[in-house]
């Protein structure tokens, strides 16, 4: 391929990637490599609950009542939320008062970002269709300069190739004709919630979302009081572990692990590691033991007491933080993490409970 | 909200220098082409007659084949033409890790060209 046809082919990058690199948020629409479509097996039950209100609110106001408390059940299921005792997960209690506009479905804290899962409407099938090409989501906190991109929540595990796959998965996951309903998600970084409630002087952040359509027209739902949602989190102390690889003869400390039922922070040390993460470090040296970090990450196993093993996966991002590489790692679904029993890198055994 | 729309008319406007001045060339914006053409070189010397649309499709395809992190590396890269060491420093990386994802990315993409038919 020639350099002028390469040129053609990068101006031909859609502002939608162009725009979502401004800044590095990682915490837009990211498809997982693989992908297994959860049913929902609580779907009938919400109809069959909700059957009873059919009469007092109206079929119109049913309809879109079912479609909020619907996604719920989905999201929850999606989630792993029962099956994984996750005390995190906060759900919203839906009224006949607001149901259209923003509604607050569900949220998450995972330590490093507040998950917001919300219904936006009215939305039409034309105008969800324009996503992902035309069409985008933001969110941000009423009053302040605080904001961040929003995206249509898709199961989790689904693994999307080009534009059109993702409409067709939106129109099918995400959006619901007959209420007019979009499904987002909203990821907020927790720092900008306490920068938030610090500018406002309160908890309650006027949260609010925004569909941008084409280049000038977008559109606000709410704003709706929210404020942050408990973290739960496990430290586990590995008491100065030393990994040994033989391949790369190096010796890395693996001091701990803060875990999250939605995310990782490997905490590794080694001698010179400060000096590896600036932006001016000798990547030729640092070679070997970006090669070891990625291990730890990788390859240790979280292991479930009923046998079953997890690996939190590459790290997103790696700040040297208070004297450690802290490894950011982040997943779909949630695990159990009152139901690890060991925790392994190899034969080295890095905890497990007494 | 006005922020927001501001990026998005920013970066527009953006795209539009990136197009003007795409035929000055600048050091940084030389050296990441080279990068690309190294991996996207053909093998033969058959006369290309893309289409910009057929192009521009492949380029968003791939893009949407990636994770996050990885686009925002190749968009600053290839498109910011910003240098590894900034990158890595926005991306909260190291220059090292960078350079790694960046060789990955080119593989995945002339893959990705060569299966589409536009790479021979």
């Amino acid at each position: 391929m020639k350099r002028e046809t390469i040129t053609l082919m990068l101006n031909g990058l859609a502002v939608d990637y162009i725009g979502e690199a401004e800044v590095f948020r990682p915490d837009a629409i990211q498809e997982s490599p693989e992908r297994i479509v959860h049913m929902n097996k609580k779907r009938i039950i919400t109809f069959a609950l909700a059957a009873a209100l059919m009469l007092a609110l109206g079929i119109t106001a049913y309809a879109v009542w079912s479609i909020h408390v619907t996604r719920q059940q989905e999201l929850k299921a999606d989630l792993q939320i029962e099956e994984n005792s996750v005390s995190s997960y906060t759900e919203y209690d839906i009224t006949d008062e607001k149901l259209s506009g923003l509604v607050l479905l569900s949220s998450v804290n995972d330590g490093q970002e507040q998950h917001v899962y919300v219904n936006i409407s009215p939305v039409t099938k034309e105008e969800a269709a324009r996503f992902p090409s035309d069409v985008r989501f933001s969110w941000s906190i009423a009053g302040t300069e605080i904001c961040g991109f929003a995206g249509p929540q898709l199961p989790v595990e689904l693994s999307l190739s080009g534009k059109e796959a993702i409409r067709n998965a939106v129109l099918e996951n995400a959006y619901d004709e007959k209420s007019q309903t979009m499904t987002l998600q909203c990821y907020i970084d927790v720092k900008f919630i306490e920068k938030a409630e610090a500018e406002l002087g309160t908890k309650d952040i006027p949260f609010q979302v925004h569909m941008i359509m084409g280049e000038e027209e977008s559109r606000t739902f709410g704003p709706v009081s929210f404020s942050s949602t408990e973290e739960q989190k496990r430290y586990f102390d590995f008491g100065h572990a030393i990994y040994h690889d033989t391949e790369l003869d190096k010796k890395i400390e693996i001091v701990g692990l803060e875990l999250t039922p939605f995310s990782a922070i490997w905490k590794v040390s080694y001698e010179g590691a400060a000096d590896f993460h600036t932006p001016d470090a000798d990547p030729t040296a640092y070679g070997p033991w970006s090669i070891l970090e990625d291990k730890v990450c990788i390859e240790s196993k979280i292991i479930f007491s009923d046998g079953s093993e997890f690996s939190t996966g590459g790290a997103l991002t790696t700040p040297h933080e208070n004297g450690t590489v802290n490894q950011f790692c982040g997943w779909g679904s949630a695990i159990n993490i009152n139901e690890v029993q060991r925790i392994v890198m190899g034969d080295l055994v890095l905890w497990e409970a007494e | 909200m006005r922020t927001f729309v501001c990026k998005i008319a920013r970066n527009l406007a953006t795209k539009k220098y990136h197009s003007n001045t795409a035929a000055i060339r600048n050091s940084q914006y030389d050296l990441a082409l080279e990068e690309l053409e190294e991996v996207l070189a053909d093998k033969n010397s058959v006369e290309e007659a893309y289409e910009a649309e057929e192009l521009a499709e492949a380029i968003n395809g791939f893009m949407a084949t990636l994770n996050y992190t990885d686009r925002f590396i190749f968009t600053r890269r290839y498109w910011y033409s910003d240098p590894v060491k900034d990158i890595a420093k926005m991306a909260h990386s190291t220059t090292n890790s960078v350079t790694v994802r960046l060789f990955r990315i080119r593989e995945k993409l002339r893959h990705y060209l060569e299966k589409e038919g536009l790479l021979v």
